[in-house]
């Protein structure tokens, strides 16, 4: 017989081929219980799968990033991956690709049915959120005495804003007494005047967490007087408790950190404030000294004559005018008074009462002369009319006056020239007119002759 | 002077109040230099809360009841 032997390399490599080309192998899912459970710095996962009748390894490369709960060993799970030979220890082993939590499906519905009702209860309203103090003096908290969530909340709260006081309820966070113990310690919280109630743990298995999840724990959130931060670790999105809490942290740390506000920037705050009242102070005195300065230099503080100059020129002008007037008219009326007092009146009354006197004196005497005279004429005049013929013999005149009458007619009647005519005596006229010459006659004339008793129209031959 | 009993919260509150009427400038100068003052006690009423201000006294109710110190190490 002839034997070949081949090496133990080529017999795993002969070995590794036939697993490796199964596709049963290549594609598979797996699951069991973990054990050996090593987590690496790597982020490499090595553990042991196994059930009542077997086991086998396994490795998980980049664990740490894939998972998102920490694998313990007990815990039951579900392997997706496939199977290979590690050919240097001759090993055949899981290679996995995901794992999973085997046995949540019930656990997760009792989850979302919780949820579900409080909900449609309305604890989980925005109505019923109570505000976080800003500044708060006491905070507590609930949580493990000797878990790294009150370590991290204390750190937290020293460095962000050490003027608060943290007061601890110690509390189971895991196992089947933590949810009672954790509303007792809610309960017993309310008699210490908290502005801010802190409960949560770090972070944990979806079963570890669980408490969180529980109904009475909710409901004494929900009922809790003091706002409530809640602060369980991130296995799963949120818990009941995150909910209905008045906020909810990721993480204890987180929680710290919303709970108080941080010194620094108030500190930058409370300066800033002091330097802005300061500041603006500072602009209302420079914003009033520029408006007195303004005012200042107003003509009538810089230069207030400017001001009243003028009307004190006017005040000048009319006093002047004032004088002016009042003493010319003063002067006139004194030159008037003047020459009323220098008139003979005032210097010498009594000689133009004298004069006056006088001159009546005279007026009355020669008013007496040719008054007297006057009489005396008309009454020698009326004496010489009294004694005049007429009236003394008017007979006599009357005498005289018909003498003379009578010779005056003897003499007319001489004179008649009718009595010529009567004695013979013709007149000739022509036309009326008494021809004295026979000169004026001519042959032809018609010649008029008056006589004493007619007249007679001739012819001259 | 600012009240010792009253919130840092409250005293921060005013102050910030006081310092926007006086950034507003409409408050007349001499109630404006009551304000400042004001302000600057503010100011330093929180100033003294901040400086006073040791390590977090953290604490523990315990079973009985009993408040004790709370030490982290």
């Amino acid at each position: 017989m002839d034997e070949t032997y081949i090496t133990v390399s080529e017999v795993t490599d002969y070995i590794g081929e036939i697993i490796g080309s199964d596709l049963n192998l290549r594609h598979i899912f797996i699951k069991g219980e973990l054990s050996n459970v090593r987590l690496y710095p790597s982020g490499h996962l090595y553990f042991t799968l196994k059930d009542d009748g077997s086991q086998i390894k396994g490795v998980m490369f980049g664990a740490r990033y894939k998972l998102n709960f920490r694998p313990k060993d007990g815990m039951k799970v579900l392997i997706e991956g496939k199977i290979e030979v590690y050919k240097k220890n001759g090993l055949y082993q899981l290679y996995a690709n995901k794992i999973s939590r085997d046995g949540l499906g019930d656990l997760h519905q009792r989850y979302l049915e919780l949820k579900e009702k409080l909900d449609k209860e309305g604890l989980f309203d925005e109505s019923h959120k109570k505000k976080i103090p800003n500044f708060p003096k006491r905070i507590g908290v609930i949580t493990a005495q000797n878990g790294a969530a009150i370590r991290d909340i204390i750190t937290t709260i020293e460095r962000r804003w050490p003027l608060c006081e943290v007061i601890l309820f110690p509390s189971l966070v895991q196992g089947d007494k933590a949810a009672e113990n954790i509303v007792y310690q809610i309960k017993r919280s309310e008699g210490f005047d908290l502005d801010t109630l802190i409960v949560g743990r770090g972070g944990g298995s979806i079963e570890d967490l669980w408490s969180f999840n529980e109904e009475i724990v909710a409901r004494a959130i929900y009922d809790c007087n003091t706002p409530v931060i809640s602060a369980v670790g991130h296995e799963i999105d949120f818990t009941i408790a995150d909910f209905v809490a008045d906020l909810r942290a990721a993480t204890p740390t987180a929680a710290a950190e919303i709970a108080v506000p941080p010194y620094g920037e108030i500190k930058n705050g409370v300066n800033q404030l002091k330097l802005r009242a300061n500041l603006a102070i500072d602009k209302q005195f420079e914003d009033n000294k520029s408006r007195l300065d303004n005012l200042l230099s107003k003509k009538i503080f810089t230069n207030p004559c400017e001001i009243y100059a003028p009307k004190e020129m006017m005040l000048d002008n009319l006093l002047n005018r004032l004088e002016h007037s009042s003493k010319s008219l003063i002067m006139k009326n004194e030159s008037r008074l003047n020459i009323v007092k220098n008139s003979n009146v005032f210097k010498n009354p009594l000689e133009i009462i004298e004069h006056k006197q006088s001159v009546l004196d005279t007026l009355v005497s020669s008013l007496k002369y040719s008054s007297n005279a006057l009489v005396m004429k008309n009454e020698s005049r009326l004496d010489l009319v009294k004694n005049s013929s007429v009236f003394k013999n008017p007979d006599l005149i009357i005498k005289d006056k018909r003498e003379n009458y009578l010779l005056q007619l003897s003499k007319l009647e001489i004179l008649n020239p009718l009595n010529t005519l009567k004695r013979g005596y013709t007149l000739a006229k022509i036309e009326g007119k008494v021809i004295s010459s026979s000169k004026d006659l001519k042959s032809g004339d018609e010649l008029e002759v008056e006589f004493e008793d007619g007249n007679v129209n001739t012819k001259v031959i | 002077m600012a009240d010792e009993n009253v919130s840092f919260e409250d005293n921060l509150k005013e102050l910030e109040e006081i310092v926007a009427r006086l950034e507003k400038g409409d408050v007349p100068l001499d109630n404006a230099i009551e304000e400042f003052k004001k302000a600057m006690d503010l100011v330093k009423s929180c100033d003294d809360k901040l400086k006073n201000a040791q390590d977090t006294i953290a604490k523990i109710v315990k079973d009985n009841g009993e408040i004790v110190d709370f030490d982290i190490e």
